[in-house]
């Protein structure tokens, strides 16, 4: 198993590699450079020609990508066109927001929605069943800034009023229960809904029958016997909403103004900052391969056959 | 989303209510009406006036835009945020009035001499920079230097033209001249801009020291911004807060949730659609601000049919300009008369309004030779709030005269792009409020950077500026202009067809704002008028 980390690193550093070329040449392929973007409307010609030289847009563009990888290569993500700060320092406080808001919806999303899920599968075509698909399926099929005001209607200072529904630099921890909620109810359906299907296959199977032929208690049946064969299935599941959530808190951060990396990565594209977009891409890329990799390992750990094999 | 646009208006939305004009008074064409701030709730307390001024508290604002490309350069603000936060920190010479008159600021006068080839600025007495030392004439030398930077010109130093930095002369600390090499009439205009304010000698943005009513406490990238009050600030009694929060808000919705929850005390730009919803709070005022902004329709006067002036007559007579402004602006803007530089003293009042006359503009058209109808293509673009919406207006509208409009879509950014086609044959633009020979020298004079509608080789029109820019006088300049203004008025290039209202919100507790009309929200950022009830 360990080689296969070894090779699947390998890859995914390989897939970062290719990303930051697809997303360079995106950057180039769209009209107007970070000077005319950032001076905007009062671009004149020889301010553009001086900010040009200050941002080292005159080199040819392969000469530019590989001065960027040079560094990058050396621990050292540049500095940002629009700020003019380094890459590294301007991103530290954004990406442990971010950090923080995925982590904490992951932490809530996750247990709720396998239980959920598991309880719909021992309560098949029953009331709650049918409540949790519906509910599931409208919440899936709904966009997640949707859901986000949605909920700012009901709960927020327009509503019910019990949260505030813009993140403030002083405030309280009431604040994060919206965005987090939001994030929550968008990466949970997928979850539920599968571990609802995998505990069903699972609950129908011959050894949980067979268990539940020897005697067992249904507590240790669905315990011992059932839950650790549903895991594999459901872990990808749950690594692919964790790795959406990496791109999908780039909307909810707008929604309520939340200092993250979303945000970061609008203003980002907005001024092509290519330095900075660059970074924040490649931050949610490497998220992405890391969580498959730690979901696929899950998923193989808990397959008897591959662990048992590979020891 | 489109790239941020450094104009204040880009937050008005797709637009439905509709709200009845309010008429401009045309008493003395010198100052522009303003408009008294509407209440929401109770109509007694919309703006200043209410009760004494008290001092101290915390003032959060919540302003439109910002983001990664924050900064606190005095001389290089360029979105919404950064030049709310300029107009805290720093101080110009020269100032706009409220109503766009320019008055002195830090400067006692300017005064030029009599070719207008030599202007003479004395200070105000006893003026001190946020860390106690004192604004001399060395720190106004300082800052122009810095401005005009041939390597790294900044963003004032295309206003102007002929100041040559070398030259200036500095006669005490609080008198010195600045020759032009040719007369610069409008030095206190270009004087009076934010951008152009004045700074310590050594200056470091990093270190952002000025004369304006706030000092620098803590700035964060993308985020937010602290200042607390200048005791030496130059206005007795001013500002009344004692700290002032500047917040990011890129985002519509979040601005006014943040008002709504509390959060901060006042947003600027209210989305038009919001307005409304938010009138019938008795806890919020909104701030309704006439101003200069405009979002014109452009005919390249080079081109087919433009070239023909009657073509561009029966163009302007198509448009129902009461009808577009509520249908683009959701009825929050004032009907123009096809000349800009409204807020300009010399500004014509007194002309005709041209209204919609569709039979009149059918029979300039056959005249013309389009008696069986005509094909025109007209670019837009999402560069401004209002600006597609009066394209498809204008599209119905023209249908009534028998003009085929087929609309063609182009990126924001790449709007004012040669290889698009700029300058269209007929296209849209949107500019902010400038007096009349500025706004020319931007967009209307060969040479001009968005010459759109190559209308400047106009010969009658072109003496009547040139003289207007040479002549010191100020009756006379207007004489001038007011010429100019009304061959632009019979046959110039532009349709304007409407000018915009701006829309900020406060909360109740709030005092001291008044609408300006400058196109800068908030009373052009006036914080240090601003007071909380305590």
């Amino acid at each position: 198993m360990t080689r296969l980390i070894v090779v699947r690193l390998f890859f995914g550093a390989l897939t970062l590699w290719a990303v930051s070329l697809v997303v360079f040449a995106a950057t180039q392929a769209l009209p107007g450079d970070a000077a005319q973007l950032i001076l905007g409307r009062d671009a004149t010609p020889e301010r553009l020609e001086a900010l040009r030289d200050q941002l080292n847009l005159h080199e040819p563009v392969a000469v530019q990508y590989m001065q960027w990888l040079q560094g990058l290569l050396q621990g050292d993500l540049g500095t940002s066109f629009s700020n003019r700060l380094p890459v590294a320092e301007y991103l530290t406080d954004p990406v442990r927001s971010s950090l923080t808001l995925m982590g904490l919806s992951a932490l809530v999303a996750t247990p709720i929605a396998l239980f959920v899920g598991a309880f719909s599968a021992l309560r098949r075509d029953r009331a709650f069943d049918h409540t949790s698909s519906m509910g599931t399926l409208v919440l899936a099929s709904v966009p997640e800034f949707v859901v986000g005001i949605l909920l700012i209607l009901l709960l927020g200072p327009g509503g019910l009023g019990v949260f505030p529904s813009v993140y403030a630099r002083e405030g309280g921890p009431e604040q994060w229960v919206l965005p987090v909620l939001t994030l929550a109810l968008a990466v949970a359906p997928p979850i539920v809904r599968m571990m609802r299907a995998t505990m069903i296959e699972v609950l129908e199977s011959e050894y949980v029958q067979q268990a539940r032929l020897k005697g067992m208690g249904e507590r240790t049946v669905l315990w011992r016997h059932a839950a650790p064969n549903a895991i594999g299935p459901v872990a990808q599941v749950v690594a692919l909403q964790l790795a959406w959530l990496a791109g999908g808190v780039v909307a909810i951060e707008f929604l309520f103004n939340f200092p993250g990396v979303g945000k970061v990565l609008m203003d980002a594209i907005g001024n092509r900052d290519v330095p900075l977009i660059q970074a924040v891409v490649l931050l949610i890329a490497g998220i992405y391969i890391l969580v498959n990799l730690v979901a696929d390992v899950i998923g193989l750990a808990a397959n008897p056959k591959v662990r048992v094999a590979n020891r | 989303m489109p790239a941020q646009s450094e104009d204040p208006t880009t937050a008005l939305n797709h637009l439905t209510s509709r709200r009845s004009l309010l008429k401009a008074g045309a008493a003395g064409a010198a100052v522009a009406p303003v408009l008294a701030a509407c209440g929401g709730g109770d109509s007694g307390s919309g703006g200043s006036g209410d009760g004494e001024p008290q001092t101290g508290g915390r003032l959060k604002v919540g302003v439109a835009g910002g983001g990664a490309s924050d900064t606190l350069d005095a001389h290089d603000p360029t979105d919404n945020v950064d030049i709310a936060r300029n107009h805290a920190l720093y101080a110009a010479l020269m100032r706009f009035d409220n109503d766009g008159t320019i008055e002195p600021y830090l400067a006692e006068s300017l005064e030029p001499n009599e070719d207008g080839t030599e202007w003479t600025l004395v200070l105000k007495e006893g003026l001190t920079f946020h860390d106690g030392t004192p604004v001399t004439t060395e720190a106004v030398v300082y800052s122009l230097k810095r401005i005009l930077d041939p390597d790294n010109p900044m963003r004032g130093a295309g206003d102007m033209p002929g100041v040559d930095p070398e030259k200036l002369e500095v006669v005490s600390d609080l008198e010195m001249t600045i020759p032009v090499d040719e007369p610069l009439v409008t030095l206190p205009e270009a004087l009076a801009e934010y951008y152009n304010c004045v700074v310590p000698v050594d200056y470091d943005p990093a270190n952002p020291i000025g004369a304006g009513p706030f000092k620098f406490s803590e700035f964060k990238v993308g985020e937010y911004s602290v200042f607390e009050r200048h005791e030496g600030f130059h206005i007795e009694g001013l500002p009344y807060v004692d700290e002032l929060e500047i917040v990011n808000f890129p985002e519509d919705d979040a601005r006014v949730n943040a008002l709504n929850s509390g959060n901060v005390q006042v947003i600027s730009q209210v989305p038009h659609v919001q307005v409304a919803i938010m009138e019938g709070d008795p806890n919020v005022n909104i701030l309704e601000s006439e101003t200069g902004m405009w979002l014109p329709f452009t005919m390249n006067v080079e081109e087919a049919p433009f070239d023909d002036v009657r073509v561009r007559q029966a163009f302007r007579l198509i448009v129902d300009r009461q009808e577009m402004i509520d249908q683009a602006l959701a009825g929050y803007g004032q009907v123009g008369n096809d000349m800009y530089a409204r807020m300009d003293p010399s500004y014509p009042e007194d002309l005709p309004q041209r209204d919609q006359d569709i039979a009149e503009a059918k029979r300039l058209l056959a005249e013309a030779g389009h008696e069986d109808g005509l094909e025109v293509e007209l670019v837009t673009s999402d560069i401004s709030a209002g600006v597609v919406a009066a394209a498809e207006v204008f599209q119905e509208q023209a249908r009534e005269a028998g003009v085929t409009v087929t609309l063609r879509r182009v990126n924001p950014s790449d709007y004012w792009n040669p290889e698009e086609g700029f300058p269209y044959a007929f296209g849209q633009d949107f500019w902010s409020a400038r007096n009349y020979i500025t706004q020319t020298a931007q967009g209307s004079v060969v040479g001009a950077p968005y010459n759109e509608t190559m209308w400047g080789e106009h010969e009658e029109w072109l003496e009547h500026l040139e003289e207007a820019r040479q002549t010191a006088d100020e009756d006379a300049r207007h004489e001038l202009i007011r010429k100019a203004q009304e061959i632009e008025h019979e046959e110039g290039g532009y349709i304007v067809w409407g000018f915009v209202n701006l829309l900020d919100a406060y909360h109740v507790s709030v005092h001291g704002l008044e609408p300006a009309v400058s196109g800068h929200p908030l009373g052009s950022y006036a914080f240090h008028t601003m007071w909380l009830e305590q």
